[in-house]
């Protein structure tokens, strides 16, 4: 057989049971887990700047927290009504823990977190509040506006989706 | 004889079944269709004269019952507006806009009695203002429509706030 018919044989295969079997399971699988496991991605936004940048790809790794739980500096994609839209945020606090902004600086029950993912100083200030139950806290690593405009704050356990895979 | 009203009544049951689901998805597509309707209405992606300005405004107004609830953290929208109040709203609001754009994802139904349907999604505005300042907001709303003469119509709007500072 030459090598022009495998090429031809190669993109245009003969339409047998067997390739119509593959073809629906490959079709059958990326459904799946694209469409539930390994959700595509496109970052909006500055408010993860400079390490998630406004119109980047990525995915949202839904079997990350199976049989795990979030840990502090983790970044999490937290749901509204489902998962179409999703807002991408950095785990600082769990449930119990006093988070507070003070001339800037992150404070973690009185004690300034180490960020070490945050470029962009800023001067906010936010008093002392307590964690939520079965919440944890999130915030943006890009704090170059003013706190009014950053969505940030308790985010329930259950709302939490997975992770971007890089 | 008794296998025949056996097959009977299967049959009976099973064209009910399917008579309730399709009857059920017409409503929900019915529902969706107000928020097709709410989301073109209240698009804006070019220039437009007054004219066409009323008139949409209008339309929006017409998606709303005679008293429509907002309960959102939103300053300009909490309150209870008849539709006339709605339409004015809209008409200023979107006047402020050069470009805007309003759509609904992840719809989830109910309809908790008969000509109430509850409606929980995420609503997102996105748009560019007269000044040059860009608008992207995304939230979580829970809505009600009420069925009026056979029309599904807006009549309360409750933002829920996903993350709590």
């Amino acid at each position: 057989m030459s090598i022009k018919d495998n090429i031809l044989r190669f993109f245009f295969p003969a339409l047998t049971w067997k390739l119509l079997a593959r073809v629906s399971l490959i079709a059958l699988f990326s459904y799946l887990f694209f469409g539930y496991f390994c959700i595509p991605l496109h970052i909006e936004g500055i408010s993860m700047e400079p390490n998630y940048h406004d119109g980047s790809f990525n995915f949202c790794w839904r079997l990350r927290y199976l049989f795990s739980t979030p840990q502090r500096h983790d970044v999490v994609a937290v749901r509204f009504a489902g998962d179409r839209v999703m807002l991408l945020k950095r785990v600082v606090a769990f449930e119990g823990e006093q988070v507070e902004f003070r001339e800037g600086k992150l404070l973690l029950n009185g004690r300034e977190l180490n960020e070490p993912y945050v470029r962009n100083p800023c001067d906010w200030d936010l008093s002392p509040r307590i964690v939520r139950k079965d919440s944890i806290y999130v915030i943006g690593d890009n704090r170059n506006m003013p706190i009014e405009n950053h969505v940030f704050g308790n985010a329930p356990i259950r709302r939490i989706v997975g992770v971007p895979l890089w | 004889m008794k296998l025949k009203y056996v097959i009977l009544a299967g049959l009976a049951v099973a064209i009910g079944i399917v008579a309730a689901v399709t009857l059920l998805q017409s409503e929900d597509k019915r529902v969706k269709k107000q928020f097709r309707l709410l989301s073109d209405w209240a698009l804006k992606d070019k220039e437009e004269n007054l004219l066409a300005t009323a008139r949409r405004a209008q339309n929006i107004g017409a998606l709303f019952a005679e008293k429509v609830e907002f309960n959102t953290h939103l300053a300009p929208f909490s309150g209870t507006l008849t539709p006339e109040e709605i339409s004015g709203y809209a008409a200023r609001s979107r006047s402020l806009f050069s470009t805007f754009d309003l759509k609904f994802y992840d719809f989830r139904i109910q309809f908790p009695e008969r000509g109430t349907a509850e409606v929980n999604l995420t609503a997102r505005a996105k748009g560019k203002m007269l000044n040059g300042e860009l608008l992207n907001e995304t939230h979580e709303v829970e809505c009600r429509l009420t069925k009026v003469e056979n029309r599904w119509l807006f009549s309360r709007f409750e933002v829920v706030e996903v993350l709590k500072k």
